[in-house]
């Protein structure tokens, strides 16, 4: 017999507001994710990942459809649920007049727990905040508070933990440092990983199973070597000056698919070795302004199911969005 | 469900103390008011005094008046809590643990209430300072202080009930000030109502602010006690809870 899933949704919507300004978020998503997995969510700016964990949390209300989170649903049995979960946020919310030990005692009291401070100072330990935890929180680093907020959500041992964009605006030594941590919590704490990003290298390294979501509609799923092996195809994509066409590619031997958006086209081939020559031979090469190859990757999935990128324009948006954020947070 | 209560309240209670600003304000401000309006009628003769406030020490009319309108702004200040803990996210941490909505609420009414008590001793210091002198029983003081925490609970829950629904940070407060104003001069915390137009004595007349201050200024001038306006303030902190908590219960969102 196998373990029930730690979460399943069937024809999961939310659609927020009524009438004509109203926006479907999530379009009936279906998903499973089996006990243990650190599963990530993987899809570009407004695509519903918040959303999804918004109402995986019970901080907001479904729609339709159904969903069940440790085995309770998440509709009838949101108490239940809330004993289960634990949640990381993106923009890290904390009590800032408290320290870190004040902290761990609202989150004990709130999860009606007994005899936690043992576990607290565990937790205190694994994240090498022992000797600041009677600091006030406001004046720990980033790294600092992300770890005390995982502590927070580790502290009831709960099932599942939801983190989201658990590394968004983090420098690459502090995200590298926030990978080791999921992973090690995964394998300590023996808690299935819930996590949204919208960085294809953080999905690809940290995920066991992969969702790519896009405009609230689940696009593909699965592990990140089975979604690029789905792939099985080079993207190139080029720039050709005024007037070209090149969709008479199309012919050429090896050439799946042929996609343009305006002067930018991608051409979906089987081999790009093969298929270059073929390119030269056909179009001048003073036409073509930009070309670029790209091999399977969770981007070109994403690339391949849509015809657009998950980052585009992505790393100053992400910047100013985090601190938008901290600041709010920290105010 | 208690240990949410108690972590919640403590953390209310916390946060105000914790805050250097926020508790010099607390003991400077009744001072001030007392300094403030007490003087304005410094140079008033002692006879006129008598005739219009029933005593020569205006300060001693005024005192249990503007502790009666101190726990209006209580209630303001402890739904100013909730706001802040929906924008800056902490609403959802909370929700997002076993803690029902109620329990939020009666955590976060009790926790101004509190802190609408702690006025008291400063209050009645500020005003020994200023030269009343004190005749209660232990019965009166505790009677007058009762009456004062189910005006600060009625309060906070009418607030908190205005705060609950919302998700935007304005429209709270901006519906707060909006009952404030008549509550706090539509009453006979600042002035005696018989010089009152007949339609702000009307307001007056039900309105828990002067109950409050009537009950409090019988204790402190010697007047006959009207005890029944005590029973009026309980059912007022009584009313007042139960739609706080229904409101709460319902419609408390974060977005
Ligand atoms: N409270 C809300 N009211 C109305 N619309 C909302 C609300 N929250 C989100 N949306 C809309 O729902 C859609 C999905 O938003 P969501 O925040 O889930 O995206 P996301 O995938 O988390 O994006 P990001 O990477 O920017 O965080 C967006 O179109 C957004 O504008
Ligand atoms: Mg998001």
């Amino acid at each position: 017999m196998t373990d029930p899933p730690a979460i399943e949704l069937r024809g999961l919507s939310k659609r927020y507001g009524t009438g004509d300004g109203s926006v479907l978020a999530l379009d009936r998503v279906n998903l499973s994710i089996a006990k243990g997995t650190v599963f990530g969510l993987l899809g570009p700016n407004g695509a519903g990942k918040t959303t999804l964990i918004k109402v995986l949390t019970g901080i907001s209300e479904i729609t339709d459809g159904e969903g069940s989170v440790a085995g309770f649903d998440i509709r009838r049995q949101s108490l239940e649920v809330r004993a289960r979960i634990g949640w990381v946020a993106a923009e890290v919310i904390l009590d800032d007049d408290f320290s870190g030990w004040e902290n761990l005692w609202l989150q004990a009291k709130l999860q009606s727990l007994t005899g936690w401070e043992d576990r607290a100072h565990q937790l205190l330990d694994y994240f090498s905040l022992a000797d600041r935890a009677q600091d006030k929180v406001g004046h720990y680093s980033t790294g600092m508070r992300k770890k005390l907020e995982i502590a927070l959500a580790l502290l009831h041992q709960p099932s599942v933990i939801f983190m989201d964009e658990p590394t968004i605006g983090l420098d690459v030594g502090t995200r590298r440092m926030l990978w080791d941590i999921v992973t090690g919590i995964h394998r300590e704490f023996g808690v299935t990983v819930l996590l949204t990003t919208h960085y294809i290298e953080e999905a690809d390294a940290l995920c066991d199973r992969v969702a790519i979501i896009d405009e609230g509609r689940i696009i593909a799923e699965g592990s990140p070597s089975e979604l690029k092996a789905r792939v099985k195809a080079d993207l190139v994509e080029l720039e050709t000056s005024d007037g070209v066409d090149v969709r008479a590619l199309s012919d050429l031997p090896g050439v799946q698919e042929v996609r343009s958006q305006g002067n930018e086209w991608v051409v979906r081939v089987a081999s790009s070795e093969e298929f270059l020559p073929r390119l030269f031979a056909r179009v001048p090469t003073d036409h073509i302004r930009r070309i670029s190859v790209e091999k399977p990757s969770l981007e070109t999935v994403f690339l391949d199911l849509t015809g657009r990128r998950i980052g585009q324009d992505e790393p100053m948006r992400d910047v100013r969005k985090f601190y938008m954020q901290m600041r709010r947070a920290r105010q | 469900m208690r240990s949410q209560f108690w972590g919640l309240y403590v953390r209310e209670i916390l946060r105000t103390f914790r805050n250097p600003f926020v508790l010099l304000i607390t003991v400077v401000q009744p001072f001030m008011w007392l300094a403030f309006f007490g003087s304005s009628f410094g140079n008033v003769s002692p006879i006129y005094l008598k005739g219009l406030f029933g005593t020569t020490n205006y300060i001693e009319f005024l005192l249990p008046g503007v502790l009666s309108t101190s726990m209006l702004s209580v209630g303001m200040f402890g739904s100013m809590s909730t706001i802040q803990d929906k924008r800056f996210g902490f609403m959802k941490r909370i929700l997002i643990t076993p803690t029902s909505k109620e329990i939020i609420f009666l955590s976060k009414a009790l926790g101004s209430a509190t802190r609408g008590l702690v006025q008291i001793p400063v209050m009645v210091v500020a005003a020994v300072a200023f030269g009343v002198s004190f005749g209660l029983s232990p019965l009166e003081w505790a009677a007058w202080i009762a009456g004062l925490f189910c005006l600060a609970i009625g309060f906070s829950s009418l607030f908190l009930a205005v705060t609950a629904p919302s998700t935007d940070w304005q429209t709270p407060g901006v519906v707060s000030n909006f009952i404030t104003m008549p509550l706090m001069f539509a009453s006979a915390s600042l002035f005696s109502s018989s010089q009152f137009p007949a339609w702000m004595q009307a307001i007056s007349d039900v309105n828990p602010i002067t109950f409050s201050a009537l009950l409090g200024r019988s204790f402190v001038l010697g007047r006959p006690i009207p005890w029944e306006y005590l029973g009026y303030l309980g059912i007022f902190a009584v009313g007042m809870l139960a739609i706080g908590y229904y409101v709460s219960a319902r419609w408390l969102r974060v977005e």
